[in-house]
């Protein structure tokens, strides 16, 4: 260190704030003559800075994750929470179901109860039908083989599809409920007043033939209704819609325009042969008769 | 007050001989600000998503600058002053030159009035930060009316400004606090 005087010294000290101030302004000065020198500069800063810019950046996007990771975290809890309570609430629901599936099963043995048998399905899937006489219709790869009969019932994943009307040894035909030949016995589930079901090749089959004071309201169900013994009753159909004043049709649940897959129930009705009474007419079980000659044809070959 | 540096080369043997860590500790305490200054330069000049960024970083910077210009010269240099400034022009895109010239001005008039405004309790010498701080707002704004030789918008500045003025009391409770820490273990 040069010995200065103190007297200098403090002489130099307060010389130096001046002299930053005219360094200052010779630079601001410097930089408006020379731009390109300034921008030089400029970028060299920019060049040296910039590691540490992008660290900022990334423990920046890191502390954003975390706190949208602590919120997420917050809904879980508040989630779960919700889901324990709900959960509680269907506990005590599935301790009452279980109670009164065992009050039902006790008072159906008290009532010495005939228990309905368990209908036999074969599900098999849906190819494009080509032919025959029907124009809503549809072949289903299974057949005789797999124990599909005529008059069956096929059913599409969440409501009823037809019925079936020819079998194969390995396919059957299934006429749906919009065709123009199809009627079907109904039900309307709110009101229990019957009605025919009757398809016009539309999507949506007519209602026809309701009692004048029970008029389907829009939005009801239909079920299927075991009046003529072809089906089992309260196999869902669709729900009621108007498309007009005084016109109820049915949309029904099934998907029939694209069907992929159905299940072929044989509820066994035909089976069910209702003993003589005298001055009745017996119903011919539908299609019964053709079934014979069908089987024993099949069998012989 | 403050014992003079000088007196340590003139009479060498009634000091303690300073240890290499000694003179570590010193270095650092003096630099504190200037690197406080410089890490918040860095940092506010990255693309951080926050409101008014552009602002606010010459407003913490100008607010450190003054604080420390009246309160503990030895803490805040004019070479470092000058040095700060200029970096922030680098970084930022104000002419080169402007914001060292600011900072000078703003440290000048800290370092030349610090005897008066030690004594002025806190809410005076916050407003006469509050009059320094706009009228190197205005100086800043007229500076660039000047070299893009149109008027700017006015807003801006006086926003800065008015940032200035709201961070001078957290700030300055933050410095008061590291002050008198480091005076504590001064004595110790």
């Amino acid at each position: 260190m040069i010995p200065v005087s103190i007297q200098l010294r403090q002489a130099l000290g307060k010389l130096v704030l001046p002299l930053l101030v005219l360094l200052s302004l010779a630079i601001l000065i410097a930089g408006q003559a020379n731009r390109k020198l300034a921008d030089r500069a400029r970028m060299y800063t920019t060049d040296i800075l910039s590691p540490f810019w992008s660290l900022v950046s990334i423990g920046q996007e890191r502390a954003v994750a975390i706190t949208h990771n602590l919120q997420e975290a917050g809904q879980l809890a508040q989630e779960n929470a919700r889901l324990k309570a709900e959960n509680e609430n269907l506990r005590r629901w599935y301790d009452v179901a279980v109670s009164l599936t065992r009050e039902n099963d006790s008072l159906k043995t008290a009532l010495h109860w005939i228990p309905e048998p368990a209908p036999a399905f074969v599900t098999g899937r849906v190819v494009a039908d080509s032919g025959g006489i029907y124009t809503r219709a549809v072949l289903l790869v299974a057949g005789t083989d797999s124990g599909v009969q005529v008059g069956n019932i096929a059913l599409a994943a969440n409501g009823l599809a037809g019925r079936v009307t020819e079998t194969g040894t390995h396919s059957a035909r299934i006429l749906l409920i919009t065709d123009i030949a199809s009627r079907l016995p109904v039900m309307l589930e709110a009101s229990q007043a019957p009605a025919i079901m009757v398809g016009d090749n539309s999507p949506m089959p007519r209602l026809m033939y309701y009692a004048q004071d029970t008029r389907p309201v829009e939005g009801e169900r239909v079920v299927t209704s075991d009046q003529a013994g072809a089906f089992p009753a309260g196999l869902p159909i669709g729900t009621v819609h108007y498309v007009a004043e005084g016109r109820p049709v049915v949309a029904p649940f099934a998907q029939l325009d694209h069907l992929s897959l159905l299940r072929v129930f044989n509820f066994g009705r035909s089976q069910v042969e209702p003993p003589d009474a005298p001055g009745h007419v017996p119903l011919a079980p539908p299609h019964k008769s053709l079934d014979l000659p069908f089987k024993n044809l099949l069998g012989q070959e | 007050m403050m014992p003079d540096p000088s007196m340590r080369a003139w009479e060498p043997e009634i000091q303690p001989r300073q240890t290499i860590w000694h003179r570590l500790d010193h270095g650092a305490r003096r630099l504190l600000p200037t690197l406080f200054c410089a890490l918040v330069i860095v940092v506010l000049s990255a693309p951080l998503p926050i409101p008014g960024i552009a602002e606010l970083m010459p407003a913490i910077v100008l607010t450190t600058v003054f604080f420390w210009s009246f309160w503990r010269p030895t803490g805040m240099p004019s070479l470092a002053v000058f040095l700060l400034g200029l970096f922030m022009d680098l970084v930022g895109f104000t002419p080169l030159g402007v914001s060292a010239l600011l900072l000078l001005l703003v440290h000048g008039v800290g370092l030349y009035a610090r005897f008066g405004l030690m004594r002025l309790p806190f809410l005076l010498v916050w407003g006469v930060f509050s009059l320094v701080a706009l009228a190197a707002c205005l100086l800043q704004w007229g500076l660039a009316c000047l070299f893009r030789l149109t008027f700017m918008d006015l807003p801006p500045a006086l926003f800065e400004a008015f940032l200035c003025i709201g961070l001078y009391p957290p700030l300055s409770a933050l410095f008061s606090s590291i002050l008198n820490r480091l005076d504590d273990k001064e004595d110790a």
